[in-house]
């Protein structure tokens, strides 16, 4: 039944993995902007002839998982494939095609081996300004910024250039987007040969037999481990504090034979706000779970995620319609993992976590400096990670998503603000057999002449990250301006001299406190992890 | 002392002790091999260097200086055998140690552990200062507070501070006035600054740097200091240099007050004897590649230039996962490391293919065929099923391999799941690990851009040559250069290399506005700097080379190129060669800056003598045995490398051996024995 032997599928796949990483890396080396190259918010993909996912670089971070193939179907809808040449790229930035907002731009290149599309190569990245005015006010998908239609950016090599006007025209920073354009079609180039290369080196015909080979080994491994536990159907749900109302997202989960069904049919409805978080969003954040729990170490492709069922109702905040707006879709989505985590834990409590202090937290500094300059500075902060079975959770740790912080040093020369101080929340982490991480409290204070803007929406202020099998919930978060209480959603103008705080959520407890161990609490007390 | 002739090298590795003697007079070597003592190091160092001074007749006075370089920084780290520690930072911001990055080493894994912080909580204390990003004096350090602070950690019973407060890199103030304090309050107790370790941007690091280097430093002062006296006991009166993390050399005195710069010392030497024998055969861009019993590491060298890096990490949880680890900020030879070595395990992973590593047999009970009790199959066991290496000759002959017990464990753990025969199961093991190692390596490559199809591999390491020809085939690298004794490659690296001086300015600029004459101003005062160093260490300084890194206005990272002129068109022209040739692609009409420039100031290269060891008048045949190669069993000729004379040249395929190691030679490839009896081969692409 195997066209490939073993020992040739073995290094084959892991060289093209291995293409992908070397892609990304060529990326963020040559790229222009901060997001890409300190954030790694982007990643590079491979598709069969057919655009079925055989590998991504495995740095990307999980709003990307499974998204490219879905977005290459789509363009493929608009552009048949007997239309394209070698040398064309497709782009295309629709949230509802791509990952879920507008600011990450998809672009997918035919591989021609023979004349015949044998590969597409693709990458999807973070592009910070994609024009409009995003906000927490935003109303509909069209305040949000430029829609990049699914439009061909180059044609047989040659750039296209009505579409780089429009971009050019549209956006605030278009030398830092087409600089990472530029970047990524530069990294087409030489990936191409050298998957053909790697192909003829391994004796491999074509992708395509490889990738039939990849997904049914892969396939196999995930029905196997979900075959491994009980049947069983669990329910739960989790409430976000939203805007005006909370919203609740509820799950169905359902283990049956060597496959998963999540139903998602019985969550709230989409809102007017911008935390809708579209099918492929919700998807990326499921399946993320599922593979955690399941086979965290089979590099990701098509056939992991063919034992998960993913049923959602059109019309709810988790499959919205358009033109729900959907800029900060990750209030949302970044949920979906700790839920089907939650759910999974009544049937397999040893390899699953509490709820952690997300969706990630994070601020956005915008102002003028003394000379004139103006700035807009993201600084993204962590909560307590949820604790597990075998342990407590580590204290600000990203998760679901996966951003780092950014050195304090380093913010100050850039910002005209002080720091005051970055530290653990005694106390914040929900007790339990194994405590949940402890949030941090970060002060930012106002120390040029002018006023600075900051503009945040966090979430887990009203309901605090969900402890696990009896563990307690961890700290919810709070947002402060000169030592008051201000709304989690807001836009606030500070004046010299003011002070704003965050305190970020701690982590969901695992477990009866009764059974912590108490050489534990003594620690805990010893250390001052609590208070 | 400058006229005594003879420099000796010393390397404590895990299991040996390395020495190598130099005699300046003729570059005669004498090697010299110690069970390395793990408790008190320096007793296997004297033993080494009193036994290779009355082998040959040596007097103590007549040796020049000692090289030193050691595991025993990294050990005191990984095993935590440093000394009790207090840090003192900031007032809000003694969590930075602990909250970290953030980030998450491994996506996927739900239980990911981060290392221990070296100091705990209750031991990390505020003091209430404050610098501001350019230096000025926010709030004033309250001394009252930090000498309690001070008196807090002595009373806890600490044996080291280590102090980073914010911004201490702009303005050392306040840092430098806590050292007195802590003179004052604490005498005689060892502490570290961290603008003095680490003139750096980034708290989280620094500090992390600066407390790893107070937590080591006790132990290494004393280890040094014993060494010292057991070294004048011996006569030998000359200095005592140690080999840096990058590959320079410093005096024991500088070394005991910044322990934590010898934290890669040993593999900075394997790297350096690597770029003395690629230039001994015309390769000045080499990919060093050592692969020993548990992992195998690659360096890359650029125009007879190791690259460097300032980010190190110790402590890994994950020892082979970037991120899991405490960050150090410390010039380093830049490697990369994977778990593939000879004793890595092979297995069937939960899809059915091959894994190799990164857990291994270590030495106990080690693979199968070391017949210690090992059931598991083994990288060493598929390479002596594949006929590579031979069973009564490992080691000499010191150590008979027994080929059943591989056969068992491959069979029972890879062909038989497999349904395949045991040599295309060892194969697929073979295969599996060489394609991790040049995935690493090319990746490596990329971070470091650099495009390696041009380069020579150097392979070090006694399962180096076993599975460089594989590896380099994979990388598309077409030229090898084989040393011998590639198992005493670091403290010959200590010897072998020029005493050299690395400068590193960071400076960003756009290239169009550069004020040429101070830049030639800051590059002149950096060369005279090096010069000073180099004749410090006792040589004349010999060669100085220029380079610069460069971007494209609004990119992140720089590309390196060497600098001859001082004139814009030729820098720009420099940098787009090199960036051309990288990525593909220039970006004509973009602005570009300069980020830094390196200045590298160097001595004479040690002549050694390229005739020594030759075993006059043997033969180098010594038969063929049945190797794999293509998809079966080759009747292979087997030579004996201690034979082969300058000019002699083995066609492929063909197994060249000497006592450590054995090269495999593919169908195609030749080996020829150069003038310095290093094997150059050159491999034909894959067919």
């Amino acid at each position: 039944l195997s066209t490939i032997p073993a020992l040739r599928l073995g290094t084959a796949w892991a060289r093209i993995a291995g293409l992908m990483d070397e892609a990304a890396e060529t990326f963020v080396r040559t790229s222009f902007s901060s997001v890409v190259r300190d954030n790694w918010d982007m990643a590079v993909g491979l598709m069969d002839s057919q655009g079925r996912q055989v590998a991504q670089s495995s740095r990307s971070v999980p709003s990307f998982v499974g998204t490219m193939p879905r977005t290459l179907a789509a363009m493929l809808r608009r552009h048949r494939p007997e239309s394209l040449s070698p040398g064309d790229v497709l782009i295309s930035n629709d949230g509802y095609l791509g990952t879920g907002h507008l600011n990450d731009i998809t672009m997918v290149r035919p591989l021609f081996r023979a004349e015949r599309i044998a590969a597409w190569i693709g990458s999807t990245f973070h592009c910070t300004d994609i024009g409009g005015a995003p906000s927490v006010e935003a109303r509909d998908a069209w305040e949000e910024g430029l829609t990049i239609p699914i439009a061909r950016i180059l044609r047989g090599g040659v750039e296209n250039e009505d579409v780089i006007a429009f971009l050019e025209a549209n956006l605030r920073q278009p030398e830092e987007a087409l600089g990472d354009i530029r970047a990524q079609f530069a990294m087409y180039e030489q990936a191409g040969p050298r998957l053909f290369r790697i192909l003829e080196e391994e004796g491999v015909e074509s992708l395509d037999a490889l990738a039939a080979e990849i997904f049914a080994r892969s396939e196999r491994a995930m029905r196997a481990a979900i075959a491994a536990v009980p049947d069983g159907e669990v329910t739960d749900e989790v409430t976000a504090d939203g805007f005006e109302h909370p919203v609740t997202i509820r799950l169905r989960l359902a283990v049956k034979g060597d496959g998963i069904t999540l139903d998602f049919s019985g969550t709230d409805d989409q809102i007017a706000r911008p935390v809708n978080s579209p099918l492929n969003f919700t998807r990326a954040y499921s399946n993320y779970a599922v593979k955690c729990a399941f086979d965290p170490a089979t590099p990701n492709n098509d056939g992991c995620f063919r034992p998960i069922t993913l049923v959602a109702r059109e019309g709810s905040i988790v499959h919205p319609r358009r033109p729900a707006p959907v800029w900060g879709r990750h209030l949302t989505g970044h949920y979906l993992p700790m839920l089907v985590l939650a759910a999974l834990g009544r049937l397999m409590p040893d390899r699953v976590i509490a709820e952690s202090g997300s969706p990630l937290w994070n601020v956005y500094f915008t102002g003028e400096h003394a000379d004139g300059r103006r700035y807009v500075r993201m600084f993204f902060m962590n909560g307590g990670h949820g604790a597990a079975a075998s342990h407590d959770g580590p204290s600000c740790l990203s998760f679901p998503s996966n951003v780092a912080t950014q050195p304090v040093e380093q913010f100050e020369n850039a910002v005209p603000m002080l720091v005051t101080e970055k530290a653990l929340i005694p106390g914040s982490g929900g007790d339990g057999a194994r405590r949940g991480g402890l949030g941090q409290r970060i002060g930012f204070r106002v120390v040029g002449a002018k006023p600075v803007t900051a503009t945040f929406r966090h979430e887990r202020v009203a309901h605090p990250p969900r402890g696990l099998l009896g563990g307690m919930p961890g700290r919810g978060g709070r947002d402060l301006v000169n030592g008051a209480k201000v709304p989690a959603k807001a836009r606030i103008v500070l004046r010299p001299g003011d002070a704003i705080t965050f305190e970020t959520p701690g982590g969901g407890g695992f477990g009866d406190p009764a059974a912590r161990r108490a050489e534990d609490r003594a620690r805990d007390a010893a250390e001052g992890y609590v208070a | 002392v400058t006229d005594a002739p003879f420099r000796i090298g010393v390397d404590i590795g895990g299991t040996f002790t390395d020495l190598v003697m130099l005699d300046t007079r003729d570059g005669r070597l004498f090697n010299g091999k110690v069970l390395t003592t793990p408790h008190d190091p320096e007793r296997a160092v004297l033993e080494g260097v009193r036994g290779l001074l009355e082998r040959h007749g040596v007097r103590g006075e007549q040796v020049r200086h000692v090289i030193h370089g050691t595991t025993l920084v990294a050990n005191a780290l990984i095993e935590r055998r440093g000394v009790a520690t207090g840090f003192l930072t900031t007032q809000g911001f003694r969590d930075v140690q602990e909250i970290g990055t953030e980030l998450r080493h491994d996506t996927y894994d739900l239980f990911m552990r981060r290392p221990e912080p070296l100091v705990p909580r209750r031991l990390r204390l505020e003091v209430p200062e404050r610098i501001g990003p350019d230096g000025r004096i926010v709030a004033p350090l309250d001394e009252a507070a930090a000498r309690a602070a001070i008196r807090a950690l002595r009373e806890a019973g600490v044996q080291a501070i280590a102090a980073c407060l914010l911004h201490a890199f702009a303005n050392p103030a306040h840092e430098q006035r806590l050292g007195a304090l802590i003179a004052e309050e604490a005498p005689g107790l060892a502490f570290c600054l961290s603008a003095e370790l680490v003139p750096e941007i980034g708290e989280y690091e620094r500090g992390s740097t600066t407390i790893a280097n107070a937590y080591v430093l006790p132990v290494f002062a004393r280890y040094l200091a014993r060494l010292e006296e057991g070294l004048r006991a011996a006569g030998l009166g000359g200095p005592l240099f140690l080999m840096l993390s990058d590959g320079g050399t410093v005096a024991a005195e500088v070394a005991a007050r910044h322990p934590i710069r010898l934290v890669q010392s040993g593999p900075a030497g394997g790297v350096q004897a690597a770029r003395v024998i690629g230039a001994a055969a015309g390769a000045p861009d080499i990919l060093c590649f050592d692969m020993g019993g548990t992992t195998a590491k690659a360096a890359l060298i650029d125009g007879g230039e190791p690259a460097r890096s300032l980010d190190f990490e110790v402590s890994r949880v994950d020892r082979f996962r970037k991120g899991s680890g405490l960050p150090l900020k410390v010039p380093v030879v830049e490697m990369i490391e994977i778990g593939a070595g000879g004793g890595s395990l092979a297995r069937l992973d939960a899809l059915g293919l091959v894994r190799v590593g990164p857990d291994s047999a270590g030495s106990d009970p080690g693979p199968a065929c070391y017949g210690l009790g090992g059931t598991e199959p083994t990288v060493t066991d598929c390479d002596l099923l594949l006929g590579y290496l031979d069973a009564s000759s490992f080691l000499g002959g010191e150590m008979r391999l027994d080929r059943e017990a591989a056969e068992a464990a491959v069979r029972r753990a890879l062909a038989g799941p497999l349904g395949l025969s045991v040599p295309e199961a060892a194969f697929a093991v073979h295969e599996t690990v060489n394609t991790a190692m040049a995935q690493a390596a090319a990746i490596h490559a990329l971070e470091k851009a650099r495009r390696i199809e041009g380069y020579a591999l150097v392979p070090i390491g006694g399962a180096g040559p076993v599975h460089a020809c594989a590896v380099a085939r994979k990388l598309g690298i077409a030229r090898l250069v084989v040393p011998a004794g590639a198992g005493v490659a670091s403290a010959f690296g200590f010897l072998a290399a020029p005493i050299s001086f690395a400068l590193l300015r960071g400076q960003v600029a756009p290239l169009a506005s550069l004020d040429l004459a101070s830049l030639g101003a800051m590059l002149s005062a950096m060369e005279a700097e090096g010069r000073a160093l180099v004749a410090a260490a006792g040589v004349e300084a010999a060669s100085t080379t220029i380079r610069a890194a460069m971007r494209y206005a609004g990119q992140g990272f720089g590309v390196e190129a060497a600098i001859a002129t001082l004139d814009r068109d030729a820098i720009r022209a420099a940098f787009e060669a090199e960036y051309g040739r990288l990525y593909g692609r220039i970006e004509a009409t973009l602005p570009v800056e300069c980020v830094g420039w390196r200045v590298t100031v160097s001595g004479p290269t040690p002549v050694l003598d390229p005739a020594g060891g030759t075993t006059p008048g043997a033969v180098a045949f010594k038969g063929t045995r049945p190797a794999w190669f293509d998809g079966g069993f080759v009747e292979t000729a087997v030579h004996d490398r201690a034979a082969l004379r300058p000019g002699e040249t083995v066609l492929g395929p063909a197994l060249i051996e000497e006592r450590e190691s054995t090269l495999v030679l593919p169908p195609g490839a030749r080996a020829r024995c150069d003038a310095a009896r290093n094997l150059v081969v050159e491999l034909p692409a894959a067919p």
